[in-house]
């Protein structure tokens, strides 16, 4: 999906120093073409990374998360990746009740040797992301979309369990 | 001997050891209980147990570090104390615990959807085994217990406190319903309309933190990162999406640990209903862990232990 | 000027003031109302209960941009643009504590030497159109602090409700400009029934507390810290009461960098908070809530009355014991200090 085709959207993706960076370093080395929506912030590893850094980059207006991590038992710290699973998994089964596609946000693991498991992963959630456009602002973008949510509040919206 | 009674003579036995016994005593009107500070026995004769006290006094726990005190729990609330515990939050040689078996808490926003007029008008408050006779502004409402009992009390599982040194009661059977119908209704919701129903809430959220303090679990307490300037985790700026990114910290920080007291919604002024978002989590740590928060002195929270093979997490192929 | 104005006629009149005023409304969403901007097709809520927050946000808004920055990728110096609020405002059904509660706003940000710009200019630009009272609530306090029910003060238009409508007067020449519009009509001897009602909503407050002796019997528990942790047990150093209360008007001054746009906010503070008075070096004059209680209290009733003729900084709205998650009474806190023997 070359980025002069459609609008490039904001992918933000948050990748262990030890293996997913070093992955999608080996499939650049490699020349795998690879979508370029992608924002890389290299972390030391993805028990590093705590779920509200996903939280505040969709609330920030990123259209897709994407976490990439060491296969579990082959973290450099030894259980990092063990726990961030259990974190990770939790955020994605968590986001429906927020309303935020839960799809905008993956996590995976991907090693250093892996270029071309990296260059299949970025392609597809980026396809993913693209079907699903960009996301919706949380704060209404324009005095008219405050007063149409406020108006749609206003409107007879009963509130959930305080009947 | 009543219930109450008996509590009293208990905690009479036990005052002498303690800096303080937490309870309730009669609030601000005869609708509103407040937490009670038990020091000497006169103090003891303001006590109040039942529908009217919903606090939970476990929130106050961790502030008395190294001192022996007293607390009186309902079912939810030594759910809290067990989860502090756990989390070695609180020392259990410098409690007395109090336990009750609890027939459930009024919620006030429903008392105020039933009366004729404002609580606020509230001039004489009858509790009875059935429920509450209400005379506001002149008006005398009878409200049965059934229909204003906070919804954590018709699910609830756990009405007898679970840990105690002295329990007050009989045993009290648990709720059939584990359930809310709001609350499916909400999930079943689409995601636009979830999308906009947070948006539009929290626009009303005025970020006082009350549900953050009320919280007996936030026992960060001066120290939260929601506001500390550096890191920089929300911005002062009231806005929607600031005010759903401290909401997004509260539930995180609770994942695993919540114990669904509901004190989060109970105490927000301007009536979010929290509970939607802690109820939701707590279901998907139920799923993936099999874990509820404080129902056991033996747990771990789950976030803060691991096991090599997950059975109940299933990696997404590639 | 007396006038009176149908239910619907008032919504009619919220709705054309909209068309070119920012109109703060008591509007019902989910289970609770807010004063909310009103826009046409919302439903006024003004007697279902008392708005949860006060009306502050009409003169102090819980967010107010100083200014913008704006910069680009060039070595352009980056440009500062001013953000002083523009347009009038109305506040509609607020209540005679909430149109009260600028007031204690004025000896502070409008002084000879110090004047805050952006609070005067929306204080010099909003009318408030404020509701009478018909009945006290347990937690309602005005007639305590200098008020009372149907108190006028700070309002430019004082309804009453009688019948199915207001009988409505204008207190100052802003409020007789609307009263000229069409949508009202002559009161009549309405204006008698509304003497009669606000005279009523009076009486059934009862005798009023006697503060005059709080600031200083206040002042004399200064030192005396196991009072204050006595009273603030309880308290969980939310900010509820302050965020609630008309007349709290701590800020906190921020910069939020959003790129290459950064804007200077001022936002509501609170002195409940831990980070209140947090210095640099990481001490805090006031530690614990006990000391912070103190503060709250001891401004509202000893230190700000001392400062200013004896004005209490409060309006009696009773919303901070009434919002209060633990459901601490302020009047029972100033009370145990005015009836204190050692």
């Amino acid at each position: 999906m070359p980025a002069q085709d459609v609008r490039e959207l904001r992918i933000v993706g948050f990748l262990c120093n030890w293996c997913s960076y070093g992955g999608a370093d080996t499939a650049g080395v490699g020349r795998f073409s690879q979508p370029t929506d992608l924002r890389i912030i290299r972390v030391p590893c993805s028990g590093r990374i705590d779920p509200l850094f996903i939280v505040r980059a969709l609330l920030n207006g990123a259209d897709g998360v994407l976490v990439s991590g060491c296969h579990p038992r082959d973290c450099h710290y030894a259980e990092g990746n063990f726990y961030a699973r259990r974190r990770l998994e939790l955020l994605k089964r968590f986001l429906p009740v927020t309303g935020f596609d839960a799809r905008r946000f993956e996590y995976t693991w991907v090693s250093a040797s892996e270029g071309q498991r990296w260059q299949h992963v970025v392609t597809e959630f980026t396809r993913r992301i693209h079907e699903l456009g960009p996301a919706p602002n949380f704060n209404p973008a324009s005095e008219m979309d405050w007063n149409a949510l406020a108006l749609h509040a206003a409107q007879g919206q009963t509130c959930p369990c305080h009947g | 001997m009543s219930q109450l009674d008996t509590l009293k003579s208990a905690i009479k036995d036990r005052l002498g050891e303690l800096e303080c016994v937490i309870g309730w005593e009669q609030g601000y009107d005869p609708l509103h209980a407040t937490p009670l500070f038990i020091r000497t026995e006169a103090d003891l004769d303001r006590l109040i147990i039942g529908p009217l006290a919903v606090h939970n006094l476990a929130t106050y726990l961790t502030a008395y570090k190294g001192k022996k005190i007293g607390v009186v729990v309902k079912g939810c609330d030594s759910r809290s104390v067990i989860e502090l515990l756990n989390e070695n939050l609180i020392s259990r040689d410098d409690l007395v615990i109090f336990g009750l078996c609890c027939d459930g808490v009024v919620s006030q926003r429903k008392i105020r959807a039933a009366l004729p007029a404002d609580p606020g008008f509230v001039e004489a408050v009858d509790i009875s085994a059935n429920g509450l006779k209400i005379t506001v502004a002149g008006q005398t409402a009878m409200l049965n217990m059934t229909d204003i009992l906070a919804d954590k009390c018709r699910t609830c599982q756990h009405p007898n406190a679970l840990i105690s040194d002295v329990l007050i009661g009989e045993n009290r059977q648990s709720a059939s319903s584990t359930s809310l119908a709001c609350q499916e209704e909400f999930e079943a919701k689409s995601d636009a309309e979830k999308f906009a129903f947070w948006q539009e809430t929290m626009s009303r959220c005025i970020r006082c933190y009350a549900c953050r303090n009320a919280c007996p679990m936030c026992v960060c307490r001066d120290y939260c990162i929601a506001t500390s300037r550096d890191p920089l985790w929300v911005s002062q700026d009231n806005s929607p999406a600031e005010n759903f990114m401290f909401q997004m910290i509260h539930v995180s920080h609770l994942a695993g640990r919540c114990t669904e007291c509901g004190e989060c919604e109970r105490a927000c002024p301007v009536d979010i209903p929290l509970m939607l978002l802690r109820r939701f989590m707590n279901k998907q740590v139920q799923d993936v862990f099999e874990h509820q928060a404080g129902t056991d002195l033996e747990q771990t929270p789950p976030l803060l232990t691991f096991k090599v093979e997950e059975e109940r997490i299933n990696e997404r192929g590639w | 000027m007396e006038k009176f104005i149908t239910t619907t006629n008032l919504t009619r009149l919220a709705e054309e003031l909209a068309a070119n005023h920012r109109v703060l409304a008591p509007v019902a969403t989910g289970c609770t109302v807010t004063f909310r901007r009103f826009q046409p097709g919302m439903t006024l809520d003004l007697h279902s209960r008392m708005a949860a927050v006060s009306a502050k946000a009409g003169t102090f808004p819980q967010t107010e941009t100083l200014f913008l920055v704006k910069r680009d990728t060039t070595e352009k110096k980056p440009e500062l643009i001013e953000t002083l609020p523009q347009g009038k405002n109305v506040v509609i059904g607020g209540r005679p504590c909430d149109a009260r509660g600028k007031l204690m706003f004025d000896p502070v940000y409008g002084t000879e030497k110090i004047k805050d710009l952006y609070f005067l200019q929306r204080r010099e630009n909003t009318i408030f159109i404020t509701l009478a009272c018909d009945r006290p609530e347990t937690t309602c306090f005005c007639h305590s602090v200098g008020s009372g029910p149907a108190d006028p003060t700070g309002s430019d238009i004082l309804l009453t409700l009688v019948g199915d409508g207001y009988v409505a007067r204008a207190m100052t020449p802003a409020g007789e400009d609307i009263l000229k519009l069409s949508l009202f009509t002559e009161a009549g001897d309405k204006g008698k029934e509304a003497d009669a009602k606000n005279a009523k909503a009076r009486e059934m407050m009862g005798q009023p507390h006697d503060y005059s002796s709080a600031p200083a019997t206040i002042l004399a528990r200064f030192d005396d810290m196991d009072f204050w942790q006595a009273q603030a047990a309880k308290c969980i150093s939310c900010g509820a009461c302050t965020y609630m209360c008309p007349t709290c008007y701590c800020f906190n001054i921020t910069d939020d960098d959003l790129g290459l746009n950064s804007q200077r906010i001022r936002t509501w503070d609170n002195c409940m908070s831990h980070t209140f008075t947090l210095e640099g070096s990481g001490h805090n004059p006031r530690s614990t809530k006990a000391h912070r209680l103190k503060n709250r209290v001891g401004h509202k009733f000893s230190y700000y009355p001392d400062l200013h003729q004896g004005v209490m900084a409060c309006c009696g709205c009773g919303r901070c014991i009434k919002q209060c998650p633990v459901g601490i009474d302020i009047r029972q806190i100033v009370k145990a200090a005015q009836e204190y023997s050692e």
